[in-house]
């Protein structure tokens, strides 16, 4: 069964897979561009070398979110197309067949996790880096899984809500919003303080965005 | 000086030609225009006293408290505006942590353009206070923010360190300073200041830190801190006529040791390899990794040199001190190098594993 999913799946999205796993793969290569020895090399090129990696890190977490939003959104489209009818006709009960799409599409995220971890590894092995300074491809790659993976839960989540739970949901976003104005107007609180406070919660850890914050170099102290 | 003479003048010239009068019209009308121009330079003088009234209303000076903090700034300071920087500056003189509260409550910052400052100070029982500059615009919007009040007490702290201190320390103390813009100059005076001794730091080797920042009491500063080549290129950057002593000709025509010793007197270069934005960084990193508190204590301290009284002040050894610096400067504040790690999986499974759960709970067919 789980065979047959991922299947029907990797058919869907397999567009989107292999163009985010070139570009996953290419990435942590922008950084050495800038040459492969650093050891011994002037002080300026060091510096060239980690504000590059500081800069295409900045690119990794949004990687995972694009491919989080791609597969997640993906993983239900051939069901929204045929109205849901092929799934309620197999012999399986629902939560069955939901798990069955969250493996697929995980096993799916997979191959651009995998591109990305050959892409760092590489680049890694293609520098000599001066003392202080290191490579962390296998964290890099790790990290970009549980990020992607926490970005494809979030919209394999929203994909097949129910329109209530939309409306809770885009609810607490207005709610969030009209608290700051309500709050400004009334002299309580600066703008946005709320939307701030609700921010920082979820990208401070242990908030579910903190996986996509904090440092994403390949090269580093 | 009178203005009645030049008044006079001024209004015979300007007075159209007149047909041929007689010596007794002429001295009415020479009579009538003198007490013309005494009415005019009346009118005038009125108009002055009149303005320095207004002048000296605007600008009568004001007290602002917030905490031990009192600053006297003009009356056009709008009263919230001067609440704002009151408690703006204490903010700012909290968030580095280094000026003691009760160097704080014993001076009064009074704003230049501040007028009946004495007055004011003994009116307001201030008088046994130290008083402290604020240099600021007269522009009620660009009037002495918040900054520059911190500023001038950051200022006034270090000027009352010791020798030592107050040469390294940067000129306000490091208020004000900030990750996003003094942190960035920070790691590019580090990474393109293009010393040897900044080259070792940021490859780790502390040495190469504590040489850096001169923490050390080195006999001959610039013979340790800085190459001779280094030495050349400053100087000639700094003095690019050519001229000076001979010594300095020598050092910019090739010569090594004429560099060390032209510098040897300190008034030509900085003996410090790394700036002020730098060491601020340092100031932050210790307030931030060791509490105001210790900060404190190494401000206070002036026995040995300022890595000795840092490593005293935090419990930390010298060399590991500036470890933790390097790695919370080039991180940006501490925040880890990428990490990937249990601590950073738990919330990312826990909450995919949520999601996973609400959506197998509930969806668009059920």
């Amino acid at each position: 069964m789980y065979t047959q999913v991922l299947k029907a799946q990797w058919l869907a999205a397999r567009l989107p897979v292999v163009l985010l796993a070139v570009l996953a793969f290419a990435l942590p290569l922008l950084t050495v561009t800038y040459g492969g020895s650093l050891e011994g090399a002037p002080t300026e090129r060091v510096a060239l070398w980690l504000f590059a990696a500081q800069k295409v890190g900045v690119l990794i977490p949004g990687l995972a979110l694009l491919l989080g939003l791609l597969l997640g959104i993906g993983a239900w489209a051939p069901d929204h197309l045929g109205k849901h009818v092929y799934a309620l006709s197999l012999p399986v009960p629902r939560a069955m067949y939901v798990m069955l799409r969250f493996a697929a599409g995980v096993t799916l995220l997979a191959v651009p996790v995998v591109a990305l971890g050959i892409g760092a590894l590489l680049a890694s092995l293609s520098v000599s880096l001066p003392s202080g300074i290191h490579a962390y491809p296998v964290q890099i790659t790790v990290r970009f899984a549980m990020a992607a993976l926490v970005c494809f839960a979030i919209f394999f989540a929203i994909s097949i809500a129910t329109k209530r739970a939309a409306l809770a949901v885009l609810g607490v976003i207005c709610g969030v919003l009209l608290a700051d104005l309500v709050l400004g107007a009334v002299g309580r609180g600066d703008a946005g303080t709320v939307t701030s406070t609700v921010f920082l919660l979820l990208t401070n850890w242990p908030g579910p965005l903190s996986i996509l914050m904090g440092r994403w170099a390949l090269f580093d102290v | 000086m009178s203005r009645s003479p030049w008044l006079l003048g001024l209004l015979l010239v300007v007075t159209p030609a007149v047909r041929a009068q007689a010596p007794g019209e002429r001295l009415a009308a020479a009579r009538a225009l003198v007490a013309r121009a005494e009415s005019l330079e009346a009118g005038l003088k009125h108009d002055d006293s009149v303005a320095q009234a207004k002048e000296g209303a605007r600008r009568h000076a004001t007290v602002f408290t917030s905490g031990s903090l009192t600053v006297l700034l003009p009356a056009f300071t709008d009263d919230a505006i001067g609440r704002r920087i009151a408690a703006g500056a204490t903010a700012m003189l909290d968030d580095i942590g280094a000026v003691p509260e009760s160097f704080v409550g014993a001076l009064v910052v009074v704003s230049d353009y501040a007028m009946n400052v004495d007055s004011v100070i003994k009116m307001a029982g201030l008088g046994s206070r130290a008083r402290v500059r604020l240099d600021a615009g007269l522009h009620p919007d660009t009037l002495a923010d918040d900054w520059k009040v911190a500023t001038a007490v950051g200022r006034a702290y270090a000027g009352s360190r010791d020798r030592d201190w107050n040469a390294w320390l940067p000129w306000n103390l490091g208020v004000g300073w900030t990750m996003t813009r003094d942190g960035q100059a920070a790691v590019r005076d580090l990474m393109t200041g293009d010393t040897r001794v900044g080259a070792q730091c940021l490859a780790g080797d502390m040495r190469g830190c504590r040489l850096w920042f001169g923490l050390d009491r080195d006999p001959n500063p610039y013979a340790v801190r800085f190459a001779p080549a280094e030495l050349r290129r400053m100087l000639a950057q700094r003095f690019f006529y050519g001229g000076g002593s001979g010594l300095m000709r020598d050092c910019l025509g090739g010569t090594d040791d004429a560099c060390v010793r032209a510098t040897a007197g300190g008034d030509l270069l900085p003996p410090v390899p790394a700036g002020y934005a730098a060491r601020g960084s340092l100031l932050h990193a210790v307030r931030r990794q060791h509490g105001a508190p210790a900060l404190r204590r190494a401000l206070a301290d002036t026995v040995g040199s300022l890595g000795d009284r840092l490593a005293r002040a935090t419990g930390v050894g010298g060399d590991s001190l500036l470890a933790q610096w390097r790695t919370w400067l080039l991180t940006a504040g501490g925040q880890a190098r990428v990490r990937a790690d249990v601590r950073a999986a738990i919330p990312a499974l826990v909450f995919g594993g949520l999601l996973l759960f609400a959506a197998a709970g509930s969806g668009r067919w059920r």
